[in-house]
């Protein structure tokens, strides 16, 4: 995900609760340890600070992970279960299994559970999750993740329940039963089904623009107090039952959100570990200035919680340009790259900036395999690539590459690195620096004049779909799709559609799996690394745990010590 | 004065609207299919050329917005100043609810400094080239040079962590507790006056040296005036004229919004709104305070003007 996008996960995204003796005995995360050894006790109060100034619990626009922030007020069809070190895999969460494809894949049913409720001890039933789908079509509401809006039958032509249309592709025949039909075959519809969208709204509600500011509640918590710019606390919705949940621990009694809080003063504060401080956690990651900080500190070391793994970062080769498209010389990047340097330039070591990348499936999506097609030291292979490059016929390198930098989060430092290590092989390009905007609008848009860029990626749903098809489909390349080295391969379009359709997730990984090769084959990024988060929270929080996919905290099951 | 907000509400619109950025790119949602983005775009209003957009804006100041049809629709009351879609309320309310806090910091910040300020400059150059004026006028120098970042995460090191005498951010409204309110202000209240007390001290000293060597004082001690009467009224009376200018001036601006020091201490002010809204690319939001930004500033400099009148004589027009 771009940086934006980003922010409104970690907005959308922020909370915490309980967790199972299970999931107690996951404290043994591979990068670090978490938390103290006291037992957890459901209470008390959890902080969560984070530097964004809203974080709203509206469904409908919300870009949230299944795992933060609007999880603790909103369930959703489906959810995630994440252990540290193990792929993400996919839960019942309002229904009774993860759904049912039929034959040809095209239409999905789900059976929801028995006596759900809202927080107003109204029913939850299968009209209140088909109307909060239908809610995220209206032009008001839009801004969420929107993957059902592309695959629902006829749906590119609806725009929302407020005029009085309904969706004809979703059934409801009777309280407990949701059928969606789609427009062609999609094995991650469990996943989809995951999304915010999919969480229920009461009918006729969420009319108003600040429904993210009172939502009606279906998780263990709701919106109590909502002060704009400075905090949101949430209180225990009492009609949340903890029997039929098993994504949410619910421990807290409530959750506070602190909102505007500086990240280095949130850091100094965690660091400090003083009152309410002890039972809070930090929304954003520490910068690498702050963990160097954090790690001379005995008492804050232990309380830093890294991620083993995490967004795909990675040099894009403009497919479409000059001696770009010629697949050799693309493969020469691979071996020009200095991804040691790049290590160093993204965070100042090895260790905290993340594994060196070979694939484009990332760690913690089931089905990915290891593979590495252009094995060359950390520094890169000069001889390789100078080799490369002349059988292409350009000995002595190219001149005049035009390499769009964007300038967030330190991205010129770690153009200037790559930029060192062309150089090294007779490639030499030159910087241009844009603001984020600027740079999404020049490397989505159609026009696609530029030759490099460097971006990162993590999926928004754990599939290696959300790992390739964003970035390699013919569909995504210009008009805000994130195709950035414009690739367009046939085969490999055709490979895309073919484990979409794949329902049976062990076959479809392995399809997706293929597409990792083919795509790298023809070499249109160069895979950089897996770049690793880190989180730093108080003396009191337990339970803090990031699984390989996705490299955040899961806030539902955070518990408190006394 | 009405004049010269239109043309910079004109001049901030065309800057704005004429970037190459999408606003409704935004609100379209993840992926972004080119048939959301023409829904969303139709929806807010930007699918017109920013022209008539300006006219839409103009009109919604006097006659309020409606967005969307159905029960759904987003209405925006007189005077509507926009709307941001990002943060579900008009400019506005976005506006006067981040006020009071942007005013709290402002006006506190400003009567320190300008006290300390203006007392410091005196005291220098009453004693010019003594060990008093040569410490003021370092401390000062300091303060000039020193950026708001810096200060106010030492202050915060220092005050907040190291002694722990001060709660190191947050903010609660007079209303709820006058004590808190000013305790939670007086850290983010020294940073300001700090950085900006300099400038008014070295201001003063100046003007006050100058002052000093005029004819009309040497006659004032000549005809046997109290140095206290000869100080406090005579020079400091023409002392005051250009730093009340300044102040006027720096008031204004500040009430737009400390950026940095509203950052650094979590205050959830109009610098700290702006900044939302730069990153979050909320254009409606950006036009709208940097409009309230432009009136406050040239509101403090019309009322510079009629202070002028009051106080100087000749500056009269009648």
């Amino acid at each position: 995900m771009d940086r934006r996008t980003f922010l409104k996960v970690i907005g959308a995204a922020s909370a915490a609760s309980g967790a199972t003796a299970l999931l107690a005995a996951c404290n043994a995360n591979p990068a670090t340890p978490s938390g103290t050894d006291a037992a957890v006790t459901p209470g008390g109060t959890l902080f969560i600070f984070t530097d964004n100034t809203t974080n709203l619990f509206d469904p409908a626009k919300s870009q949230g992970l299944a795992i933060t922030s609007l999880a603790l007020v909103h369930r959703r069809l489906t959810s995630w279960k994440i252990e540290a070190g193990k792929p993400a895999t996919v839960i019942p969460d309002l229904a009774t299994d993860t759904g049912r494809a039929s034959e040809d894949g095209k239409t999905w049913t789900f059976t929801l559970k028995d006596n759900l409720q809202f927080s107003d001890g109204t029913p939850i039933t299968s009209a209140e999750v088909k109307y909060g789908v239908e809610r995220s079509f209206a032009p008001a509401f839009s801004g969420g993740l929107g993957y059902h809006k592309t695959l629902l039958a006829g749906a590119s032509a609806y725009k929302g329940p407020f005029d009085g249309a309904d969706l004809a592709s979703i059934e409801t025949p009777d309280a407990k039963t949701i059928v969606f039909h789609l427009e062609r075959p999609y094995g991650d519809w469990t996943w989809i089904a995951s999304t915010p969208a999919f969480s229920p709204v009461p009918k006729g509600k969420g009319t108003e623009p600040d429904y993210g500011e009172h939502p009606v509640a279906s998780g263990p918590y709701q919106v109590a107090t909502y002060a704009k710019g400075v905090q949101v606390k949430l209180t225990r919705n009492p009609h949340w039952d903890k029997a039929t949940d098993q994504a949410r621990a619910g421990l807290p009694d409530n959750v506070v959100f602190q909102l505007g809080q500086q990240t280095s003063v949130t850091s100094q504060r965690l660091i400090a570990d003083s009152g309410d401080d002890k039972f809070g956690f930090s929304a954003s990651f520490a910068a690498p200035s702050q963990i160097v900080q954090i790690q001379n500190n005995p008492t804050a070391k232990p309380r830093l919680v890294t991620s083993s793994s995490g967004a795909l970062a990675y040099l894009a080769l403009n497919t479409k340009r000059g001696p770009l498209s010629d697949v050799k010389v693309r493969q020469a990047f691979q071996y020009a790259v200095d991804k040691a340097a790049f290590q160093i330039a993204s965070a100042g070591s090895a260790e905290l900036a993340g594994s060196i990348a070979t694939t484009l499936i990332t760690d913690g999506i089931a089905g990915r395999e290891v593979f590495d097609l252009y094995p060359a030291p950390p520094g890169g292979d000069v001889a390789k690539a100078k080799q490369l490059l002349a059988e292409a016929g350009h000995p002595n390198g190219l001149d005049n590459l035009d390499f769009l930098v964007d300038t967030a989060n330190d991205g010129t430092a770690k153009a200037e690195a790559i930029q060192a290590a062309l150089e090294r092989v007779g490639i030499h390009s030159t910087l241009r620096p844009l603001d984020d905007d600027a740079w999404t609008s020049a490397a989505t848009g159609d026009e696609g004049a530029y030759d490099l860029t460097l971006s990162s990626w993590q999926p928004d749903f754990p599939s290696a779909n959300g790992n390739i098809q964003p970035l390699f489909g013919t569909s995504e390349i210009g008009n805000g799709g994130y195709n950035i080295s414009r690739y367009s391969n046939p085969e490999v379009d055709q490979l895309i559609v073919q484990a979409q359709g794949t329902i049976d997730p062990v076959a479809a990984g392995k399809v997706w799996a293929q597409a990792d090769r083919r795509i790298l084959q023809d070499s249109p990024v160069i895979p950089l690394i897996y770049t690793r988060n880190s989180f730093l929270h108080g003396s009191k929080v337990a339970q803090f745990v990031i699984g390989a996919f996705p490299s955040y905290p899961n806030y539902l099951q955070i518990g408190l010590t006394k | 004065m009405v004049i010269v907000l239109l043309v910079i509400s004109f001049a901030t619109f065309a800057v704005f609207y004429l970037l190459p950025t999408d606003p409704a790119r935004m609100s379209c949602g993840k992926p972004c299919t080119p048939e959301n983005l023409a829904l969303a775009r139709g929806f807010m209003g930007f699918d017109k050329s920013w022209v008539l957009q300006y006219f839409d804006f103009l009109g919604g100041i006097f006659a309020g917005r409606t967005f969307g049809t159905g029960p759904a629709a987003i209405t925006c009351d007189v005077p509507c100043f926009g709307y941001s879609f990002l943060q579900n309320t008009s400019v506005t309310d976005l506006i006067s609810s981040r006020l009071p806090v942007t005013f709290s910091l402002a006006i506190g910040a400003a009567v320190i400094w300008l006290v300390a300020g203006v007392g410091a400059g005196v005291l220098s150059a009453l004693k010019r080239g003594s060990l008093i004026d040569r410490l003021t006028m370092t401390v000062t120098l300091a303060g000039v040079s020193a950026p708001a970042y810096l200060v106010g995460l030492l202050g915060i090191l220092l005050f907040g962590f190291t002694f722990n005498m001060i709660p190191v951010s947050g903010y609660v409204a007079f209303a709820d507790s006058p004590v808190d309110w000013a305790w939670h202000l007086i850290m983010p209240w020294l940073v300001l006056a700090f950085i900006s007390a300099a400038i008014y001290a070295r201001l003063t000293r100046a003007q006050m040296l100058d002052v000093l060597s005029e004819d009309y004082i040497r006659t004032a001690r000549a005809i046997g005036l109290r140095e206290r009467r000869v100080i406090g009224k005579h020079a400091l009376r023409n002392v005051l004229l250009p730093v009340v200018t300044v102040f006027a001036l720096d008031l204004g601006q500040l009430l737009g919004g400390a950026v940095i020091t509203e950052r650094v201490f979590a205050l959830p002010g109009l610098g700290g709104l702006m900044i939302d809204a730069v990153h979050m690319v909320d254009l409606p939001l950006l036009v709208g305070i940097s409009l309230f930004s432009a009136f406050l500033v040239v509101f403090a400099n019309f009322l510079v003007d009629l202070f002028y009148g009051a106080v100087d004589p000749r500056a009269r027009l009648t």
